[in-house]
């Protein structure tokens, strides 16, 4: 039974699965198209797989919202960045540029580490002079920690610029001076003795921000703190571009980030054009492939048919995940040899259904009445065979898009995925390498999974959608 | 008669496909290079720890040079590196398809050994007792769940089992693993994080079972829950669909009672492609075990196929590839057997 | 002899079938068949189902090719020409199909059903395409054309679909045209009319006409010449009027006598109805295909086969009895 594309839309438009299947296709498009205009191209590579971008955020934390729902409160992430400074002192030729971080302090749990990052910094004589020190909520005053900015090099002409291209990031956490620093802090104002070692063991982010109550045991203070970064120039043209502080939080934005601190919400939502491609790009090059050879195959017949049963038979044979896997890891993880392979191995099950089709459709007298005007074969293929089993053809498609989505996060979990091009299936590869099931990072496992299967059931719905299209028997009789 | 003939010229074809398939993996190690460059360099890692270890001995470079390029010549030989692969190869896939195994080149047993065939054989029962046990229970819920709504057409178990079915499609299988083991053994601390036995496993036999069993409830099922969709939707069509054929409804119209109908007409027609699903699903899931087995740390040859294509172990990959092959090949086989001896309709 | 258009010369047509494990056995739907068509000409081919008629017309089509035997066209062989040879002789010679629901292709409409001929044979441009159409549609009497120009074949009537099968195969104005039984799948109510118009075209354009059809009467109407055709063999033929009225061969006249005639006064005559069933084309009888159901049959009938005779001036029969 026939039809136009018209009537095609309007069987298809009146099922519910079919516009539940639309609005979720939408959403995904619209997501991708956000993603598309915003990222770089190399996201992979310059930021996912670059653990220093990521040094700044906090390593397995939660999402932010979880402090809403729970008793104790976790520390939140603070990222403050000034471009000019709070204030200017000048002190004859010193001129001391002061970066005042005001940080009202409330979790009940303290900071999981500190770091501050200097951005482009200048100077035409004397080397700067870099210091960080804290006013804690008990008004006791720390200087945590200082250096001098690199002597100019050997030829170096002024003036000297440093950390443009690399900023320079100083890690509290970890830092033997600090360390000392907090020692002697605990000793002079509360009568504690803890080595440098054993400050640094305990955590210089936690003892900052606490107050010793037994020997080894730490309060979290609360309140306000003031963080001050003096930058101290000698040359009225010394410049400093960007300082930032860092207190590092343990809950982290929309989704929470993984072990090496990555954003979950960026890495999630760069796999929704990804996912589409992948799944959209093999099914298309399979269908294709696979129909077109259906129809070759079934209406020449001959030689050229046996050939190519045999080979679709020869592959069906084929266990399909050990040998992708094999394949997969001997010819390189690339996006190009994964499309490749589930395309070799797709391709043989639609082409015997159409072949099959094709079959059928060849015994028709239209075929007959199409020679006898003087069509030639790739005439008859195109113009009669095709437009008949276009509809089946197109709703494998659709079909098809949900298996490869699959598929290929299956083989990003095995660690077989595109190392330059995040997927969701990679996300949750490496959530279960670290470990992560296993102390229970629920936002870096649950997420990426119930993407995966919304990707796959939009495609589901809308090939339920289409059924009554493509199987007239299934079509409500008006 | 025409049924054999075809059936011989079909398991000859199959054989093919299989020494096909064998080759074909074979051809891909060594014309990428693949297989010289591992072999090569295990052989530099041992020449490498043999110079550290015989440094201290002689003194002297040249001599030293000397044993070691001679070690270095005889580990090229044991390895087979001083042939080219496309003789190296094939002849070590002849071995593998008469089953002549050898020795693995890193893997090992549990016990230290290093002959293939016993490692494969140590892991097979367990990846066996996954797979059949998790069929056994999907094809038996698949099968009561699937008679009853067909009888029962557009309840509230049909519906429910319809969205269940279409959405389980969507799932990736080892990924309800991965929550599973996230729900039940860390935050509810139920069931164990994985692998076959507790660590140490219980010495009494009956215990250890037990362990086992319970070792073994989350990947069953994991595995049950990805299955069952299939088969109750497949129940549900075929006994439908038979249900609706003529000679159902002639056998009503006789005055037949609703229950041998259902027996003997409904189910024993129906029997064919449900028990062909059955041998495709056991093939189709002792590949698909791979996954599973892989997220639990099940000891079985999926995770041992993962494990052996980590490291490249040529031997284990071959063999086992070939291994996976030979069931699906063989369950295709039997399959299409069946379809004909079952279903008169199809013989010709 | 140049005013034969299309000339068929010893055709025989074995299909081979598979019995058993190896053995095959040839199927001899044509077995020895020479006629041949006159510019202009209708002849009508009759005979009962399985008796070669329409692979006879597939032949003369070169829409097979023959095992052995050579078809000519305008006197030029085209028996084993390639396909991509055949342009010319795709132009000129149409067919009409039996099945109006199979033979027109479903998801194209009327226009694109008529025009694909045209575009495939590079005729006219658009519009001059058009007029071709719209005139094909008139001489089939499918009016009015803008109404027709937009449907597709599952809103039209059979009798409707076999008209613009009919226009399809006018609309290149061949010179030759194979009917495979035009009428036997329409309503018998729109029979008649589209016999007519069938005869009507065919005489108005002087287009050389091969009729397929089981029944002898549509023949008699239809054709100038009629053969009968008997398991693959012809057994008579002979002008369409002269063969009915003076009928020779046996199985002609059964063919004859199963035409029931509405005479009132016939109702308790007693008609000669034929024994039995054709054989299978696999395995006929030996001698003349037809003397295990002969009513007249006699001594060397069963032994060789009759050779056909031309009787009386372009009346032919292979029968023993003359």
């Amino acid at each position: 039974m026939a039809m136009n594309l018209r009537e095609s839309l309007k069987e298809f438009w009146r099922l519910n699965v079919s516009k539940v299947g639309l609005i979720f296709l939408s959403m995904l498009i619209l997501a991708s198209i956000y993603v598309v205009a915003s990222y770089p191209l190399d996201f992979g590579v310059r930021y996912w797989n670059n653990p220093s971008y990521w040094a700044d955020y906090p390593k397995s934390a939660p999402p932010a919202w979880v402090n809403l729902i729970s008793s104790e409160k976790a520390p939140e992430h603070y990222v403050l960045t000034y471009t000019k400074p709070s204030n200017i002192t000048l002190t004859g030729t010193e001129r001391k540029l002061s970066y005042i971080f005001e940080i009202d302090f409330q979790a009940d749990r303290p900071p999981s580490f500190i770091s501050f990052t200097i951005l482009d910094i200048t100077y035409h004589e004397r080397p700067s002079t870099v210091k960080l020190s804290v006013l804690r909520p008990d008004m006791k005053n720390i200087e945590v920690y200082s250096f001098i900015v690199s002597g100019p090099y050997l030829g170096e002409e002024p003036p000297y610029r440093r950390y443009y291209d690399q900023p320079k990031r100083i890690s509290i956490t970890g830092d033997m001076l600090t360390a000392t620093a907090l020692s002697r802090f605990l000793y002079r104002e509360y009568n504690v003795t803890l080595r440098p070692s054993e400050v640094n063991s305990i955590g210089q982010h936690k003892i900052l921000f606490s107050i010793p109550v037994r020997d080894r045991e730490f309060k979290v203070l609360k309140g306000q703190y003031i963080f001050t970064i003096d930058v101290y120039t000698y040359n009225p043209n010394d410049e400093v571009g960007e300082v930032t502080l860092v207190i590092g939080g343990e809950v982290y934005g929309v989704m929470g980030t993984d072990s090496l601190g990555r954003d979950l919400f960026i890495g999630l939502l760069f796999g929704f054009p990804v996912a589409l491609f992948i799944g959209i790009v093999t099914s298309t090059i399979t269908t294709l492939l696979g129909a077109g050879l259906g129809i070759v195959g079934g209406y020449l017949g001959g030689r050229v048919d046996e050939v190519i049963q045999r080979i679709a038979d020869f592959i069906n044979n084929i266990p399909l995940l050990p040998f992708l896997i094999f394949l997969a890891f001997i010819l390189g993880q690339n996006i190009w040899i994964l499309v490749f392979l589930l395309v070799v191995f797709g391709w043989p099950t639609l082409t015997i259904i159409v072949r099959s089709m094709v079959l059928q459709l060849k015994s028709g007298q239209f075929i007959e009445a199409a020679i006898s005007i003087g069509a030639p074969r790739w005439w008859i293929m195109f113009k009669h065979i095709f437009p008949q089993v276009a509809p089946f053809i197109f709703a494998q498609l659709i079909f098809f898009t949900p298996t490869f989505i699959l598929l290929e996060a299956a083989l990003s979990f095995l660690g077989l995925g595109d190392p330059t091009l995040p997927t969701w299936g990679q996300i949750l590869e490496y959530g279960f390498r670290s470990g992560g099931i296993y102390v229970g990072l629920w936002w870096w496992i649950i997420p990426p999974g119930i993407l995966i299967i919304w990707t796959a059931i939009t495609f589901v719905l809308i090939a339920l959608g289409m059924e009554p299209v493509v199987n007239p028997r299934l079509r409500k009789i008006k | 008669m025409g049924l054999a003939r075809t059936l011989i010229f079909r398991a000859t074809t199959l054989a093919l496909v299989l020494i096909l398939v064998v080759f074909f993996m074979v051809i891909i190690l060594g014309a990428t290079g693949t297989s010289d460059k591992i072999l090569q360099a295990m052989v530099n890692e041992e020449v490498m720890m043999l110079r550290q270890a015989l440094a201290k001995t002689i003194k002297d470079p040249e001599e030293l040079n000397r044993v070691l390029a001679i070690r270095k010549q005889e580990l090229m030989e044991f390895y087979g590196l001083t042939k080219p692969w496309y003789i190296r190869l094939p002849d070590m896939a002849w071995r593998v398809i008469t089953l002549d195994l050898g020795k693995a080149r890193t893997l090992k047993t549990f016990a230290g050994g290093n002959k293939v065939s016993e490692i494969i054989m140590e892991r097979l029962p367990n990846t066996i007792i996954l797979v059949t046990s998790a069929t056994a229970i999907s094809a038996l819920v698949g099968l009561i769940v699937g008679v009853r709504i067909a009888t029962r057409v557009g309840g509230l178990l049909d519906r429910i089992s319809s969205y269940f079915s279409a959405v389980s499609y969507a799932i990736p299988t080892w990924w309800i693993g991965i929550i599973l083991i996230l729900v039940f053994s860390f935050f509810l601390r139920l069931f164990p994080f994985g692998g076959l036995y507790s660590t140490p496993p219980p010495t009494d036999p009956f215990l250890r079972f037990l362990d086992m069993l319970w070792h073994a409830v989350l990947p069953v099922t994991t595995l049950v829950i990805a299955l069952v969709g299939v088969w109750i939707y497949t129940t549900r069509t075929i006994v439908l669909n038979t249900a609706q054929e003529d000679f159902v409804n002639a056998a009503r119209a006789k005055g037949f009672p609703e229950e041998l109908i259902r027996r003997r007409y409904i189910i024993r027609v129906a029997a064919p492609p449900i028990i062909t699903n059955v041998i495709l699903g056991l093939a189709t899931s002792i590949s698909g075990a791979i996954l599973t087995e892989t997220v639990f740390s099940w000891p079985g040859i999926g995770r041992l196929f993962y494990d052996a294509v980590l490291v490249m172990d040529e031997v284990v990959v071959i063999a086992l590839t070939y291994i996976f092959t030979l069931v699906y090949v063989v369950a295709r086989f039997i399959l299409e057997v069946l379809y004909v001896i079952l279903d008169p309709r199809v013989r010709y | 002899m140049d005013r034969e258009l299309i000339k068929l010369e010893d055709i025989k047509m074995y299909f081979q079938s598979r019995v058993g494990l190896f053995k095959t056995i040839p199927i001899k739907a044509v077995d020895g068949v020479s006629v041949s068509i006159v510019k202009g000409e209708a002849l009508g081919i009759v005979g009962e189902s399985g008796c070669g008629k329409t692979t006879l017309a597939r032949i003369s089509l070169r829409l097979l090719k023959p095992t052995s035997g050579r078809i000519f066209f305008e006197g030029k062989d085209i028996t084993d020409v390639d396909e991509k040879e055949l342009k010319w002789f795709r132009r000129r010679a149409q067919a009409v199909f039996q099945d109006p629901y199979s033979s027109i292709n479903p998801f194209m409409t009327v226009r694109e059903i008529l025009e694909e001929p045209l575009i495939l044979h590079k005729v006219g441009d658009r519009t001059e395409r058009l007029e071709l159409i719209s005139k094909a549609l008139a001489d089939v009497k499918l009016t009015p054309i803008e109404e027709f120009l937009g449907k597709y074949p599952h809103m039209l009537s059979g009798g409707q679909r076999q008209r613009v099968g009919i226009a399809r195969a006018l609309i290149l104005k061949p010179d030759y045209i194979a009917a495979d039984e035009p009428v036997s799948m329409i309503d018998a109510s729109s029979r008649a009319e589209i016999l007519y118009l069938l005869k009507e075209l065919q005489e108005k354009y002087g287009i050389a006409f091969l009729y397929i059809t089981h029944d002898i009467a549509t023949a008699k109407h239809f054709s100038n010449r009629i053969a009968v055709m008997y398991l693959g063999k012809i057994v008579e033929i002979g002008g369409s009027r002269e063969l009915v009225n003076d009928t020779l061969h046996p199985y002609s006249h059964a063919l004859i006598e199963a035409v029931p005639e509405p005479d009132p006064s016939n109702r308790l005559r007693e008609r000669r109805v034929l024994v039995g069933e054709p054989p299978s084309p696999a395995n006929p009888p030996r001698g003349c295909r037809f003397h295990p159901r002969c009513p007249y049959r006699f001594e060397p009938c069963d032994k060789d086969e009759p050779e056909l005779k031309e009787v009386k001036k372009g009346h032919s029969v292979a029968c023993y009895l003359y």
